[in-house]
C-alpha cells in the first residue's frame, strides 16, 4: 500500500513536468517557428536556441519527463499546429531532443554545481546537433538522384552541413543554451519545486547519473531516429519501381483510371440516394 | 444525518515544519449549503482537498485522523471513488479545464470513468450550471462567469452529492455573482447538492449559506448557521473577516445605545428594514451635501484651467475573432480625465475597461482615432518612452515580476534608465510599502496583499504623473483589501492622477472624486456618486451594484446617500418624540 | 539592401508580429474552418490520404507526376480554408530548404544540371508539406487527435494535442503580459543607426530569453492545478482502459463523402499517372 502510494506521486509528478515543459518549449518552438528570417543567412538561427528550457527543467527535475514533454511539445505546437508536420521525418527530432535533453539533465546531480550545469547544457545541445547533422547529410545523400555526380553538391552539403553544426554547437549553442541554463537553473532552484509540491533535487534525490544502460539506450534512440528519417525522405527511391512500370505501365495507368472512374460515380450516386433518404426522412 | 464527518484531523504538507491542519473534528450535514471563512493561510483550502482525497492520495504528507464521505473513508476509497462523491472547482479554475469544448470538457470525467452515458451527463450537468444551448462551444468564447460554471458543471456530471467551490466569485462583478450563486442554490434546493465554499464576500454568505464555518490556525473555531454567526462581529473581525455593512452598522449602533440592546443583529438588507425600522434620515451638510458640491466644483473647474491628462479623440478599436467579424469594443470613444483627478472605472466584465487602460499606456494602439497624454499625442511614441508619465498596475500581479526578488523588480524601470538614486530610491519604496524585509524573495512567492503592495510599488517606481490600476482589490480577503484601500489612499498624496478600474463598490466610494461607467464600450455614465448611484435605471441596465449600505439607506429613505458605515452612522438616527 | 531587410527584421519581432495576430491565427487554423470539405471527413482516411499521397512522390522522379500531385494537395489545401499564416511559413520552409541549396551548390560551381535534379526535391518537399497542412491544420484537433488514436498512438501524444490547443491562448497571453511589462519598464537601445538596431535586436531576443523565467513559474502554478484536476477527472484511469478508447471512438464513422474523396483522389493520381507515361 505504501509502496503504491509514493508510486502514484511520482507518476502525478511526471506528469506535471511533462505538461510543464511540453507547454514552454512548445510556445517556444513556435516562436522560432514564426521567426524564419532568422534561418537565412550566414548565420543560422533555428529551433535549438530555445533548448534551454528543457534543459534547465530536466536539470531541476525529471530528465525523462522533461525530455519527452520537450519533444512532444515541439512535435505538437510547432509542428501539428501550424501544419509543418512532415510525417515520420519527425521521429527523427523527436528522438534527439529526447537525447539531448535526457542525457543532459541526468548529468547534473546537483543543480547548485554551476560547472556541472554548463557541461551538461553544452554535452546536450552537442549531442542534438551532432545527430541532426549525422542525419542530414545522409538524407541528402539518399534522397537526391546520383548524389555524386551532381557537380559541386557532394562538397556543398558536408561544407553547409559542417558549418551549420560548429556555427550552431560554438555560436548559439554557447548564446542561447549555456547562458540561458547557466542564468536560469540557480535562479529557480529551490524556488519552482515548491509551486509544483516537490523537493529541491540535490545528492540524494539526484538520479544515477550515466550509466552504460543510458548511453545503449541512447544509440538505440538514436539509431531508430536515423532509421525514421532516411525511411521517410530517402529510402524510397531503393526500391526499383519507377522503371517497372514507365515500360509497361500505359496499360495499367488507364486500368486505374477506369476503376476510379467507376468508383467516384458509384459512390456519387449512392451519396445522392443517401442524401435523399435522409431528406425523406427528415 | 451527515455526509461528512471528520475526526481528529491532522495534516502537514511534506516538507513543512508545522502541521497545516491541527486536530480538526467537524460535522456536515447532507443538504447543507455552507460557508468556510478565516483568513488567508489559515487551511481552508487544503481542508477541502482533505474532503475529495486529493490529500493524501495525490498530495503526500503526513496525515493522521479519519474522513468520511457518505461512510466512505477517504484513506480506503481511490481518488475515483471520490470524485463521484465530491466535486471541487479550484480557485483559478480556467487551469481545471483541460478540452477545447464545452460539452467535452464537461462530459470529460465520466467519459474517463467509462460512463456510457457520458454525454447525456454532461449535456445534464450543463443544464444544471445554465450552459444549455452553449455545448458546441470552444472555450475561448466563454466569459469569465461561463467558464466558471464550466468548471463546476465538470465537477457536477459526476454526479457528486457534495460540491466545494473555493471562492467562486473572486473576480467577477455582481451580476455574474449573482448568477453563480442562483445556479448553487438550485443545486442545493432542487438537486439536494450539499454545498461548501470558500467565500470572503459575507453579503453572498447571508444571501445565500446556511451555515458558516470559522477557521482559525488550522482549526475549526465554530460552526454555527448563517444569521447567529455573522452576528458574531467582533469574533469575525478579530479573524480579518468582515461581517455584511447591514450587520456592522447594527452592531455599531448597539453599542452607541442607538438601537435596543439584545436584539438579533440584521444580516441582509431585509432584515435590516426591520432593525432599523425605527430611524429616520437627516440629510447632513457635511457628508453627501458637501461631497456633491466638491465634485461639482471639480467639473466646473476642469472645463476652465484644469489641465488634461488623458485625452482620448474618436477611439475605435477591435479584436480579432476567429470566425466572422472582429470584435469591435470602443467606436468613436470620446473621454477626457483632467490632471489631479481620482476616477473609478467601473461597468460589467467585457465592457471595456482593461483596453482602455491598455491604450492609455500604448501598449494597444486605436484602429482609429488619437490618444493625448498631457497633451501629446501617444501614436508615434514608444510605449518604453511613455513610461515616466503613465504607469498600469495589472490586475494579476504575477505578470508584473519579471525579475527573481521584488527589490530588483522596483529597481528595473530606474536602473535601466540610469537613475542616479535608484538605490536610496527603491530602498525608499522598499520601506514606503513595508516590504524591505521580503526585499530579496520573489513576487510569485509572498502572499496575495504583499504581492499587491510590490505591484503598486513597481507602479510608481518612475514616478509617473498618470498611475492606472486594474482591479487593484480583486482576489483579497478583507483585511487585504483594506490594507490595499489604505495604500491608495497613499498613493493620492505621491500620484497626481489615478485612474482604477474595478468592481470594488465599496472602494469606489471611499476614494474616487469622479466615476466613469462603461457599458459595452461606451460611456454610460460620468460624474460623481451620487449622480451614478441614485440612477436606479442605470445601476440596472449596467450591471453595477451599489454597497449594501447604501442599499439598505435607500430601502429606508428615498433621499438617503450614505456610501460607508460612518456616514449611515451620522445620517441615521432615532426619531425624536 | 541586405542592411533595409535587417532593420526591418529588427523592427520585426516585438512589433510588429503581434502575440494576438498570432493567437489569432493559431485559433482560425485549429477551429476557424471547421465547416470545410475537409473538416468533415473521417480524420482516419485523411491519415490514410495522407500517408499515401505523402510517401507516393518518393517513388518516382516524373517532373510530370510530382506536379499533379503536387496540384492535388494546393487544391485540398484551398478546401481547408488554411490560415494565411500557416501558409507563408510552408512556403518560406520550401524556400529556405531547397532555395538555400540551391545557390550553395551553384556557388561549388553548379550549372543548369543542378536545377533539375533541386526542382524534383522542391516539388516532392512541397507536396508533403501541403498534404500534412491539409491533413494536421484542415482538421479541429480532437478529430485528429481521435484519428491517430485509433491508428495505436500513445495515449499521450493524443492527449497532449487537444489540451495544447486549450492551453495555447493562455500561455499566449500569460507571455504577452510579461512582454508587456517589460515594454512598460525597461530601456531598450535607440535604433535610429545601424548598430543601434543591431543592438536593438540582441535587446529584443534577451527579453524574449529573459521573459522564460517568470513564465517558468508562472506555469508551473498553473500546471499543478491542471494535473489535480486531471486527477480527479481521471484522466490516468482512462489512460489504462480499453473501454474507455473504444467510447472516444465510437464517433468516428465513415461515410460516402470519405469514400468519394478517397476515390477522387484516386482518379486524380490515376490520371496523372496515365498522363506521365504517355508523355
Amino acid at each position: 500500500m505504501e509502496l503504491g502510494k509514493k508510486q502514484t506521486a511520482t507518476q502525478s509528478q511526471k506528469l506535471m513536468i511533462f505538461v510543464l515543459t511540453m507547454a514552454l518549449y512548445g510556445l517556444a518552438t513556435l516562436f522560432t517557428e514564426l521567426i524564419p528570417s532568422y534561418q537565412i543567412g550566414v548565420v543560422e538561427f533555428s529551433v535549438e536556441y530555445f533548448l534551454f528550457i528543457p534543459l534547465t527543467l530536466a536539470m531541476l527535475f525529471d530528465p525523462m519527463a522533461a525530455a519527452l514533454g520537450a519533444a512532444t511539445g515541439e512535435l505538437v505546437f510547432s509542428e501539428i499546429m501550424l501544419g509543418q508536420f512532415g510525417g515520420l521525418g519527425e521521429l527523427e527530432k523527436f528522438l534527439t531532443v529526447t537525447i539531448g535533453v535526457f542525457v543532459a539533465g541526468r548529468m547534473v546531480k546537483n543543480p547548485k554545481n554551476c560547472r556541472m550545469v554548463g557541461i551538461a547544457a553544452m554535452t546536450g545541445t552537442g549531442l542534438q546537433l551532432l545527430m541532426g547533422t549525422i542525419v542530414d547529410i545522409l538524407k541528402v545523400q539518399l534522397a537526391v538522384e546520383d548524389f555524386e555526380a551532381v557537380a559541386g553538391l557532394p562538397q556543398s552539403v558536408f561544407a553547409t552541413e559542417g558549418f551549420a553544426f560548429l556555427n550552431d554547437l560554438l555560436f548559439s549553442g554557447i548564446l542561447f543554451c549555456l547562458l540561458p541554463t547557466l542564468y536560469l537553473v540557480p535562479k529557480l532552484y529551490g524556488k519552482i519545486e515548491p509551486l509544483l509540491g516537490m523537493r529541491p533535487r540535490d545528492e540524494k534525490t539526484g538520479l544515477g547519473g550515466i550509466s552504460l544502460r543510458v548511453v545503449i539506450g541512447a544509440a538505440i534512440a538514436f539509431a531508430a531516429a536515423a532509421g525514421a528519417e532516411l525511411l521517410a525522405t530517402g529510402g524510397m527511391p531503393l526500391i526499383e519501381w519507377e522503371a517497372e512500370w514507365a515500360e509497361s505501365g500505359t496499360a495499367l495507368a488507364a486500368g486505374m483510371v477506369v476503376a476510379a472512374l467507376a468508383a467516384v460515380i458509384v459512390l456519387a450516386v449512392l451519396r445522392g440516394k443517401a442524401g435523399k433518404g435522409m431528406a425523406e426522412k427528415a | 444525518m451527515n455526509i461528512i464527518e471528520i475526526r481528529n484531523l491532522t495534516y502537514t504538507y511534506p516538507g513543512a515544519e508545522e502541521p497545516i491542519l491541527k486536530n480538526i473534528s467537524a460535522e456536515i450535514e447532507k443538504g447543507d449549503f455552507l460557508a468556510i471563512v478565516g483568513n488567508n493561510g489559515c487551511g481552508k483550502s487544503t481542508f477541502c482537498k482533505v474532503l475529495n482525497g486529493l490529500i493524501p492520495h495525490f498530495i503526500t504528507g503526513d496525515f493522521e485522523g479519519a474522513v468520511e464521505i457518505e461512510g466512505v473513508n477517504t484513506l480506503e476509497a481511490d481518488v475515483g471513488t471520490l470524485a463521484c462523491k465530491v466535486g471541487y472547482v479550484y480557485q483559478d479554475f480556467e487551469n481545471q479545464i483541460v478540452r477545447p469544448t464545452v460539452l467535452d470538457d464537461a462530459s470529460y470525467a465520466c467519459l474517463n470513468y467509462a460512463m456510457a452515458d457520458y454525454q447525456e451527463r454532461g449535456r445534464e450537468a450543463l443544464a444544471m450550471c445554465g450552459l444549455a444551448g452553449r455545448e458546441s462551444d470552444y472555450i475561448w468564447q466563454l466569459s469569465g462567469g461561463q467558464t466558471h460554471l464550466l468548471a463546476l458543471a465538470g465537477a457536477v456530471a459526476l454526479r457528486p452529492d457534495v460540491l466545494i467551490l473555493d471562492e467562486p466569485i473572486a473576480q467577477l462583478d455582481p451580476a455574474h455573482a449573482d448568477r453563480i450563486y442562483g445556479v448553487l442554490r438550485e443545486l442545493n434546493e432542487k438537486y439536494g447538492k450539499t454545498i461548501i465554499v470558500i467565500e470572503h464576500h459575507t453579503e453572498y454568505i447571508a444571501d445565500y449559506c446556511r451555515h458558516v464555518m470559522l477557521m482559525k490556525d488550522g482549526g475549526i473555531a465554530w460552526k454555527l448557521p448563517t444569521d447567529r454567526a455573522l452576528r458574531r462581529v467582533e469574533e469575525l473581525e478579530a479573524c480579518q473577516i468582515f461581517p455584511p455593512q447591514v450587520t456592522i452598522a447594527a452592531d455599531r449602533m448597539e453599542r452607541e445605545g442607538r438601537l435596543p440592546q439584545g436584539q438579533p443583529l440584521p444580516t441582509t438588507v431585509e432584515e435590516g428594514k426591520k432593525a432599523f425600522g425605527g430611524l429616520c434620515y437627516q440629510p447632513q451638510g457635511g457628508t453627501g451635501g458637501k461631497y456633491g458640491e466638491k465634485s461639482e466644483e471639480k467639473t466646473g473647474k476642469k472645463e476652465a484651467d484644469r489641465e488634461p491628462a488623458i485625452q482620448f479623440r474618436d477611439v475605435s478599436v477591435s479584436y480579432r475573432s476567429v470566425k466572422g467579424e472582429p470584435r469591435q469594443v470602443f467606436r468613436g470613444l470620446n473621454l477626457d480625465v483632467a490632471r489631479g483627478e481620482k476616477v473609478a472605472l467601473i461597468g460589467s466584465n467585457g465592457a471595456g475597461k482593461s483596453t482602455l487602460m491598455k491604450m492609455a499606456v500604448g501598449l494597444l494602439k486605436p484602429k482609429k482615432g488619437d490618444i493625448l497624454l498631457e497633451g501629446e499625442s501617444i501614436r508615434d511614441r514608444r510605449t518604453e518612452n511613455l513610461s515616466e508619465k503613465v504607469s498600469l498596475v495589472y490586475q494579476n500581479p504575477e505578470d508584473m515580476f519579471i525579475k527573481d526578488s521584488i527589490r530588483a523588480d522596483i529597481a528595473y524601470a530606474m536602473e535601466v534608465r540610469g537613475r542616479a538614486d535608484w538605490r536610496e530610491r527603491t530602498e525608499a519604496l522598499l520601506e514606503r510599502f513595508r516590504l524591505t524585509h521580503l526585499g530579496d524573495r520573489d513576487g510569485r512567492l509572498l502572499s496575495g496583499g504583499q504581492m499587491r503592495r510590490a505591484s503598486l510599488a513597481i507602479g510608481i517606481a518612475l514616478n509617473p504623473g498618470i498611475l492606472l490600476l486594474d482591479e487593484p482589490t480583486a482576489n483579497l480577503d478583507i483585511a487585504t483589501r483594506r490594507e490595499i484601500v489604505e495604500t491608495l489612499n497613499d498613493i493620492k498624496g505621491i500620484t497626481e492622477t489615478v485612474v482604477i478600474a474595478t468592481h470594488d463598490m465599496q472602494l469606489v466610494c471611499g476614494w474616487a472624486d469622479r466615476i466613469i461607467v462603461l457599458d459595452r464600450g461606451v460611456v454610460a455614465a460620468d460624474g460623481g456618486r451620487d449622480r451614478i448611484f441614485s440612477d436606479w435605471a442605470l445601476t440596472e441596465t449596467v450591471g453595477i451594484r451599489p454597497p449594501e449600505i447604501f442599499a439598505m439607506g435607500r430601502a429606508l429613505d428615498q433621499d438617503a446617500r450614505c456610501y460607508t458605515v460612518d456616514e449611515f452612522l451620522r445620517g441615521f438616527r432615532p426619531v425624536r418624540a | 539592401m541586405t542592411e533595409k531587410i535587417k532593420a526591418k527584421l529588427a523592427e520585426n519581432i516585438l512589433d510588429k508580429l503581434s502575440i494576438d495576430f498570432l493567437r489569432g491565427q493559431v485559433l482560425k487554423n485549429a477551429y476557424g474552418n471547421d465547416d470545410t470539405v475537409i473538416a468533415g471527413l473521417d480524420p482516419r482516411v485523411l491519415l490514410l490520404w495522407y500517408v499515401v499521397i505523402g510517401f507516393l512522390p518518393w517513388f518516382t522522379g516524373s517532373l510530370w507526376f510530382l506536379a499533379a500531385c503536387f496540384l492535388l494537395v494546393l487544391a485540398t489545401t484551398m478546401l481547408a480554408r488554411v490560415a494565411g499564416l500557416v501558409l507563408l511559413l510552408f512556403g518560406v520552409g520550401v524556400f529556405t530548404q531547397t532555395g538555400y541549396l540551391l545557390i550553395v551548390s551553384m556557388f561549388f560551381g553548379g550549372n543548369g544540371s543542378t536545377v533539375m535534379p533541386l526542382l524534383i526535391l522542391t516539388l516532392k518537399v512541397a507536396t508533403c508539406s501541403l498534404a500534412s497542412i491539409t491533413v494536421f491544420s484542415g482538421l479541429d484537433p480532437d478529430r485528429l487527435s481521435n484519428g491517430l488514436m485509433w491508428y495505436g498512438c500513445p495515449e499521450r501524444l493524443s492527449f497532449s494535442i487537444s489540451y495544447a490547443y486549450r492551453m495555447l491562448p493562455m500561455l499566449l497571453e500569460e507571455f504577452q503580459n510579461i512582454l508587456l511589462s517589460y515594454r512598460m519598464r525597461g530601456n531598450p537601445p535607440a535604433h535610429d543607426t545601424l548598430t543601434g538596431k543591431v543592438r536593438y535586436l540582441i535587446y529584443q531576443v534577451k527579453i524574449i530569453m529573459l521573459s522564460f523565467y517568470p513564465l517558468m513559474l508562472n506555469t508551473a502554478k498553473r500546471s499543478r492545478t491542471t494535473v489535480e484536476a486531471l486527477e480527479i477527472k481521471g484522466y490516468r484511469y482512462a489512460a489504462v482502459n480499453k473501454e474507455v478508447k473504444k467510447m472516444k471512438l465510437a464517433s468516428l464513422k465513415v461515410t460516402y463523402n470519405d469514400m468519394l474523396f478517397l476515390a477522387v483522389s484516386f482518379l486524380w493520381i490515376a490520371l496523372s499517372l496515365l498522363a506521365s507515361t504517355v508523355f
